[in-house]
């Protein structure tokens, strides 16, 4: 009944189970795509005339649409609801009518960073895809994205129109990466009937406002006043409100171990110690918009993207939308945004660019955020969108001072297995806020100052 | 042409069902080949890199990665909750599971509904096992409730974003400080550990159950006839003759437990200290660190791990075990 090779079977299967995607382990590198995204200028998109091939230079002024640009494209990308994804496909079709001769394929796929990942290892990823700002300086940096900068000279892409947070989420060293599609910020979402029951009239728009607010919402262990998550995409908010930064102006060490920090981890973590606030976990929810939702909360931190969470799982819920509070250096959130960027191996960089322009210029980003959930990140569509969705109003007035959730090279790794354990400890009582900021601060260095190969 | 002495060699051959035996061997031989052994020597080779996952930029740097590995914080927490894990669920669910193979070998009423019943968490997903032990222990779940019932107060932060070691709960009245090394697992990775002896509990038991039916009733009767008592026939007949069966539990269970990976991803996400070394695997490559040779040498150390503990049960208890 037993045997050897059943215990040897056991074994190989535990290591398989345990191996990266194996690859090749010959020492000689392969050709590095740095070289090739260094001088895109020099990558030469397909163009069928060949006199024109040499337009993506800065002083190049052929208009994009006298040169007759044949290609097949892949757009791959995410689909958070099928109203998007059909959107996003009939503003494509617009694009291939302008641009007959360009066919685009978009292809929404589930578990999407480890795809683009893997693709990328590949050497297989589209064309163009989208890029979450937390991961573009992980890409940036080793010189997987198309730079864009030849391409917005020559086409005249007015690049102040875009939001300054949403931008600078997709330049490295000075040049562009991508261009952002679309955002989301951080803002206050109230309970109002909990509200009014605790004769609170108006939002609380400081710190001790908040505070005391909370202190009021709570009615023992059933309903708490806010929801604190210990992470740092929530807690960094408060943190530019308290003045500090996340990481340093040049992006080589965290920031974060500062007063501004320790100032605003004692605040955040303070309504949490004295039983103010709560997290989805203790509450034994999914996140925060579900906390309030079950109505166990009566005031969370959250993005635009809630609104079609409560309109399911809370269709009855009455609730109130501000800016996050002033800190004591004043506004403060995130820009959770995404670009369009274009792969630096691609062989259809002139076409790919004419469909990222197409997406995030005045037509097509329009077109995309008209149904409310994803907010222009252009200014000069400020205005219209915020007549058509007026209650939702303070998440895009935030476009002026939101920072980008970003946090250099290595940013998902310092979130995940630096700052979030270091802030469960805080929670938990087995780190100061001191340590813990501190310890955020070694760690994170320490990734951040890793060399490449 | 084959002489007659040499067709003699090869019916000899033929005889001895060796070419049979090689024959019937050949596809799980090839399959195990290609899929395991390949990927080992590949993973293997790849943890003397310095391997960068996205672009597939590569450096041969010796045992760099090796020396990293030993000067890493997280790595020695990931070998500590393996091992904790590894002490916590397999002696536990060895146990449970021979307590529940022989009552499950008596002559009770609605004994082939105990069994199924006992074997019916082995065969469910173990995603949606892991899901529904996340309501357990989430705050206000089942567990809180089992707590206060006893007049106990629930953990804050809830169970699974709670990464407070359990020593370090214990001696925190005391007004001691541990050392980071002995604060013990924490009390998300109990968690998880509970649902890892309750999933595989069944799968032992079945096990059990068959090397318990095994046992040739003769000698109970002939125990009996000697006059001995039915715990001195349980001590001296049974455990004895499931000496090889508790072996094979006790390697697969070790080799499960080494291996947890899903559990953590649905519960924690690697989260509340509940890193494991599987799950560094894991975090180190497509988590955002995106080094694939460092990796590779966790997966090597856990390889090494497993294979030493291996080799030393088969010399501890003999050949013959199994």
């Amino acid at each position: 009944m037993l045997s050897h090779g059943r215990i040897a079977l056991g074994v190989l299967v535990l290591l398989t189970a345990a191996c990266a995607p194996a690859a090749e382990p010959a020492p000689t590198p392969p050709p590095k795509p740095t070289e090739a995204a260094a001088k895109p200028a020099e990558a030469k998109p397909t163009l069928p005339p060949p006199g024109q091939a040499e337009a993506p230079k800065p002083a190049a002024t052929v208009p994009a649409k006298s040169a007759p640009v044949t290609a097949s494209l892949r757009l791959m990308g995410w689909a958070s609801s099928p109203e998007e994804d059909r959107l996003l496909n009939e503003v494509l079709a617009d694009f291939s009518r302008q641009y007959p001769s360009i066919q685009v394929k978009f292809e929404p796929v589930p578990e999407y960073a480890t795809k683009l990942q893997t693709d990328l290892a590949a050497g297989s990823a589209a064309d163009v895809f989208y890029v979450d700002s937390l991961l573009a300086p992980d890409l940036m940096k080793r010189g997987l994205l198309m730079e864009l900068d030849s391409y917005v000279q020559r086409d005249k892409v007015d690049t102040s129109d875009f939001y300054p947070g949403l931008l600078k989420a997709f330049q490295w060293k000075g040049k562009t990466y991508g261009l952002p599609k679309d955002w989301s910020s951080l803002a206050m979402i109230w309970n109002a009937e909990l509200a009014r029951e605790a004769g609170l009239d108006r939002p609380p728009a400081t710190w001790d406002e908040v505070k005391a607010a909370a202190q009021k919402l709570t009615k023992g262990k059933q309903v708490f006043g806010a929801v604190t998550p210990p992470e740092l995409p929530r807690l960094g908010a408060f943190v530019y409100q308290a003045g500090g930064q996340l990481v340093s102006q040049d992006g080589t060490k965290m920031a974060i171990n500062s007063a501004e920090g320790l100032q605003a981890l004692d605040f955040y973590y303070g309504l949490y110690k004295d039983s103010y606030a709560t997290t989805p976990a203790d509450t034994g929810t999914q996140w925060p918009g579900d906390t309030l939702a079950k109505g166990k909360a009566a005031m969370v931190f959250e993005g635009n993207w809630i609104f079609p969470f409560l309109k399911k799982d809370a269709p009855n819920l009455s609730f109130g939308i501000a800016e996050l509070p002033s800190g004591p250096k004043g506004k403060g959130t995130f820009a959770f945004t995404v670009s369009y960027s274009i792969n630096a191996r691609t062989q259809n960089g002139e076409a790919a660019w004419l469909l990222v322009n197409y997406l995030t210029g005045l037509e097509g980003m329009q077109r995309w955020t008209s149904l409310g959930l994803a907010m222009p990140s252009r200014k000069s569509l400020e205005a219209g969108w915020i007549a058509q969705f007026k209650e939702r109003e303070p998440f895009l007035r935030a476009g002026a001072y939101a920072q980008p959730w970003q946090l250099g090279p290595g940013g998902q790794e310092i979130n995940d297995k630096v700052a979030t354990p270091a802030l469960q400890a805080v929670f938990s009582g087995r780190m100061s806020p001191q340590e813990a900021l501190a310890e955020i601060e070694r760690k994170g260095n320490e990734v951040l100052a890793r060399p490449s190969p | 042409m084959v002489g007659r002495s040499g067709k003699q060699a090869i019916r000899r051959w033929l005889a001895e069902d060796r070419l049979m035996g090689y024959a019937f061997i050949a596809p799980t031989l090839v399959v195990l080949a290609v899929f395991h052994g390949w990927p080992i020597l590949q993973t293997f080779g790849m943890s003397f890199f310095n391997w960068d996952l996205l672009t597939q930029e590569r450096r041969f740097t010796g045992l760099e990665n090796y020396r990293l590995l030993a000067g890493s914080g997280e790595f020695w927490l990931a070998l500590r909750n393996t091992v904790y894990y590894v002490l916590g669920v397999v002696p536990a669910q060895t146990a449970a599971a021979l307590l529940l193979a022989l009552a499950a070998n008596q002559a009770i009423r609605g004994r082939a509904f105990f069994r199924a019943a006992f074997f019916f968490p082995s065969i469910s997903s173990s995603i949606v096992v892991a899901l529904l032990f996340t309501w357990i222990f989430q705050g206000g779940g089942l567990a809180d409730w089992l707590l206060t019932l006893l007049g106990l107060s629930p953990p804050r932060p809830a169970w699974l974003s709670n990464p407070s070691g359990i020593f370090e709960l214990i001696a925190a009245p005391l007004g001691l400080r541990l050392p980071e090394w002995a604060v013990g697992p924490s009390v998300a990775l109990m968690a998880i550990m509970a649902l890892n002896v309750w999933t595989t509990t069944g799968t032992m038991m079945v096990i059990f159950l068959a090397g318990l039916q095994d046992v040739p009733r003769e000698l109970y009767e002939a125990a009996s006839v000697d006059g001995a008592s039915a715990r001195q026939a349980f001590r001296r007949i049974t455990l004895p003759l499931l000496k090889p069966v508790s072996l094979f539990v006790v390697i697969i269970g070790m080799i499960g437990a080494f291996q947890v990976f899903d559990q953590i991803w649905i519960m924690t996400r690697g989260q509340s200290q509940t890193t494991t070394l599987a799950w560094l695997v894991y975090a180190e490559s497509f988590g955002g660190g995106f080094r694939a040779g460092y990796a590779a040498a966790v997966a090597m150390v856990l390889f090494a791990i497993i294979f030493a503990i291996t080799m030393l049960q088969r010399r501890l208890f003999g050949q013959r075990a199994w």
